[in-house]
């Protein structure tokens, strides 16, 4: 169960990164809706960039 | 089908076919101790059980009668979560940071390690490597079966065994010439591309998000794929002296 776990979400670092990628898309959202997923798919590379540097 | 099917087909067939490149590599390295016969015997055991459970997944997620939205939403973030893994681990390999997946080295360490064992030790051994890698393509069958259909999501994953396993047979060894960190790289960026979609759309709206559409998909996936590129060379090149490749 818990290789499952690991599995489907990865370690902390990993959940943090998405959720933090997704609040900061929610964020722009609220003022410019069409640029929300974008701004998600930077931070993406920014969780993606440090992940690969640690 | 549609392009974006298409590409959902493509991902699946191609991530499929990495799992099952490492899971053929353990089954061989198994079959040369104890035969072909309980080799591939333990591999079809494991290889039910993911039968299985797509199965109940596709039929359990069907039955459930909920807002399209939240579906696609929920998919999109377990997309996002199994995606920038398999994405920053490309990266990794690409600027040196982890050694690249040797074939070769694994079926030399599966075979040592069942060195001497009994039968039925080995038997686990295959059992075990064939379900951990056929559950990663059970996630992915799920996830990207809601869309481009359950039917073709497991067609492409078995179309993918059956690639594997006749590549296999005919060099009768680990298929080492695949070119695994590029198929990963694919499969990073194609899995961040839907996951950033689905996930973004589902969750704030899709026509208010992507007003492009479904041509959206392509334009992130190319996007994903020349930062992935940008950042593995900067990593590459932050490394100083020796101490770069590490497993």
């Amino acid at each position: 169960m818990r290789k499952l776990l690991q599995l489907v979400f990865g370690d902390a670092g990993n959940v943090v990164s998405v959720a933090a990628a997704l609040l900061l898309a929610w964020i722009t959202a609220l003022w410019q809706p069409e640029a929300a997923g974008w701004v998600a798919a930077v931070a993406l590379l920014a969780a993606a960039a440090w992940q690969a540097a640690r | 089908m549609n392009a974006t099917d298409w590409g959902g087909l493509a991902t699946i067939f191609i991530a499929a076919g990495v799992e099952w490149v490492e899971a053929f590599t353990i089954v061989l390295a198994v079959a040369l101790t104890i035969g072909w016969a309980r080799a591939t015997g333990a591999a079809a055991s494991a290889l039910l059980v993911i039968a299985a459970l797509i199965g109940l997944t596709g039929f359990g997620l069907n039955a459930i009668r909920a807002d399209f939205n939240i579906i696609r939403g929920g998919i999109g973030i377990f997309l996002l979560l199994f995606g920038l893994r398999w994405y920053a681990k490309a990266i990794r390999r690409t600027a040196g940071r982890t050694r690249l997946h040797d074939e070769d080295a694994a079926f030399a360490r599966t075979r040592d390690g069942i060195g001497g064992a009994e039968a039925r030790v080995a038997w686990v051994v295959a059992f075990k490597g064939v379900l951990l890698e056929g559950l990663e393509v059970w996630l992915l069958v799920v996830a990207l079966g809601q869309t481009v259909g359950y039917g073709e999501a497991s067609a492409g994953a078995a179309a993918a065994l059956l690639a594997v396993v006749a590549a296999g047979i005919a060099v009768h060894r680990p298929l080492a010439a695949v070119p695994e960190n590029a198929l990963k790289m694919f499969v990073g960026c194609a899995l961040l591309s839907f996951g950033t979609f689905w996930g973004v759309g589902g969750l704030l709206g899709e026509t208010a998000t992507w007003p492009l559409g479904d041509a959206t998909l392509p334009l992130l996936f190319v996007f994903y794929l020349a930062a992935g590129r940008l950042i593995a060379t900067l990593v590459r090149q932050s490394l100083s002296g020796p101490r770069g490749a590490r497993a």
